[in-house]
């Protein structure tokens, strides 16, 4: 038989990192050597030409590609929050909170802000 | 060599917390076992995404399914037709002679409405639910004049409608556009009617080598796939770039193109998923399958029909028997056993999948699979 299951889930945490870096927030990823792709996470190579990979930290500006409003319980979650995925400018697509229940639009530019207390990676309008 | 469908079955799709894994799976395969007019298999492929550990031997052994290989795989929404695809190729290769397969899920004894995010992963952790997802998709092509709020909603008033001729559909009904943009919102665009159920069912079938049976229903192709980067680079919403590629694969082992198949049963989990995916398999051109779906060519009695069971958002989404569900409703369909929701003169049909999960590529899996002709 099985064992009996943790009550809590303790998983490393998988978001990208954001720190701040002088007065801006940036997410701390990889580049990769030889073909440029960026990465939002610290990748052990190149997830697109397997190449070796620097560490490098992309934002704080991007792009709204798309963005939606959750509007159902989500566990560990108080709806209704936005999420957006974010291209950041010469960096990789992530996931973001809309901060403090602000709006953005699709195409629209936003900053990084953060980090968050809770680890999760928030953008504001700056339009 | 070709592989055949010998017979299939399915429990209902419903929310029926009442009955155990064991009692769904014993329905469908003892009622895939007499369509098939066999009584024993090879081997038995099963696909299921969050069954016990063991749920497919703590069914079977009890239905008489013992003694041979139970190998059980997890492909998210696209499990039931992994094993399907595995079970082709096993009676293709000659590794098996006769294999069942098998599509499990009981959801409602677990989740209360969508399935929680997967807190392993850096866009479940961030909470970004199923239908948030695909809603991001939906925004986008709203974004794009690709579709319009009707036209998505003309999916949902579509396959509702589909149900109702289908007495193994969680839902059926006639509902109005206004009613599903008007129903609860969930993740914006997309409001509850636009969303499948969570459903408790399984689904079988019983795949061999030919035999010369009339009934018999050829699986002429099928092709699988997990999904490339889906990242900065990506025009394209997530998931089509995976189905078209996957169809490509599928329509050139066949040696057909959409145009030569008389109905389909595709990924329907979220209105906008059945717009994206009749684009990637080549019904509509990219920005053309909300226009499909108003004009009714999709609908049983048009030109294509496109989900005549219901299907995810009326007969039910049991994540890892649904694609099991779609192969035997294919089967229905191309023997004209479909009754109140047959295709006319349905010779051709096409099974396509799509499971997701794992943020940073394009999809878990895709599984597209012709059959008869």
């Amino acid at each position: 038989m099985m064992g009996t299951r943790k009550a809590s889930l303790t998983v490393p945490d998988p978001r990208p990192s954001v720190v701040e870096q002088g007065s801006v927030a940036r997410v701390l990823g990889a580049r990769c050597s030889s073909c440029g792709y960026p990465s939002a996470f610290a990748v052990p190579r190149c997830p697109a030409c397997r190449a070796v990979v620097c560490p490098e930290a992309f934002g704080p500006g991007g792009t709204v590609w798309s963005v939606t409003t959750i509007r159902i319980p989500v566990p560990g979650r108080t709806p209704p929050y936005s999420l957006a995925y974010i291209d950041l400018d010469d960096g990789p697509r992530v996931l973001a909170h809309v901060s403090g229940g602000g709006s953005v639009e699709i195409g629209g530019r936003v900053q990084l802000v953060g980090p968050g207390a809770d680890g999760d990676i928030e953008v504001e309008s700056t339009e | 060599m070709t592989a055949f469908v010998y017979g299939v079955g399915s429990s209902r799709y419903a929310k029926q917390p009442h009955l155990s894994a064991g009692d769904l799976v014993a329905e469908a395969v003892l009622e895939a076992f007499g369509d098939a007019a066999v009584d024993t298999v090879d081997a038995v492929w099963v696909g299921t995404v969050f069954g016990a550990t063991g749920v497919a031997q703590r069914a079977l052994h009890r239905i008489g399914v013992t003694d041979v290989p139970v190998i059980t795989v997890e492909n998210a929404c696209a499990s039931g037709t992994t094993a399907l695809h595995e079970a082709r190729a096993a009676v293709l290769t000659g590794r098996y002679e006769r294999v069942l397969v098998v599509g499990v899920e009981t959801m409602t004894a677990e989740f209360d409405g969508a399935i929680h995010p997967e807190q392993t992963d850096a866009e479940g952790r961030q909470g970004l639910a199923f239908p948030g997802l695909y809603a991001l998709a939906a925004a986008r092509y709203l974004h794009e004049g690709y579709a319009t709020p009707e036209q998505l909603a003309q999916v949902a008033v579509k396959n509702h409608r589909h149900g109702l001729g289908n007495p193994r559909a969680q839902y059926g009904g006639e509902i109005t556009v206004e009613e599903v943009l008007g129903s609860r919102p969930i993740a914006d665009p997309l409001t509850l009617l636009q969303c499948c159920p969570i459903s408790d069912a399984a689904a079988a079938a019983i795949l061999g080598p030919e035999r010369g049976q009339a009934r018999d229903v050829a699986i002429r192709a099928s092709a699988m796939r997990s999904g490339g980067l889906w990242d900065h680079r990506s025009e394209s919403v997530w998931g089509f770039d995976l189905v078209r590629e996957t169809a490509l694969q599928a329509f050139a082992e066949a040696g057909v193109g959409p145009e030569d198949v008389d109905v389909f049963e595709v990924h329907d989990a979220f209105t906008i998923g059945e717009i994206v995916t009749t684009e990637a398999l080549g019904l509509a051109e990219v920005g053309g399958g909300g226009a499909l779906v108003a004009s009714g060519a999709t609908t049983i009695g048009g030109a294509t029909p496109v989900n005549p069971s219901g299907g995810l958002l009326a007969r039910g989404h049991p994540l890892g028997c649904t694609g099991v569900a779609q192969a035997a409703e294919i089967v229905w369909q191309l023997r004209g056993e479909a009754g109140g929701r047959q295709v006319v003169d349905a010779r051709l049909g096409v099974v396509e999948t799509m499971g997701g999960g794992v943020s940073g590529i394009d999809g878990n899996a895709c599984v597209v699979a012709v059959l008869g002709g």
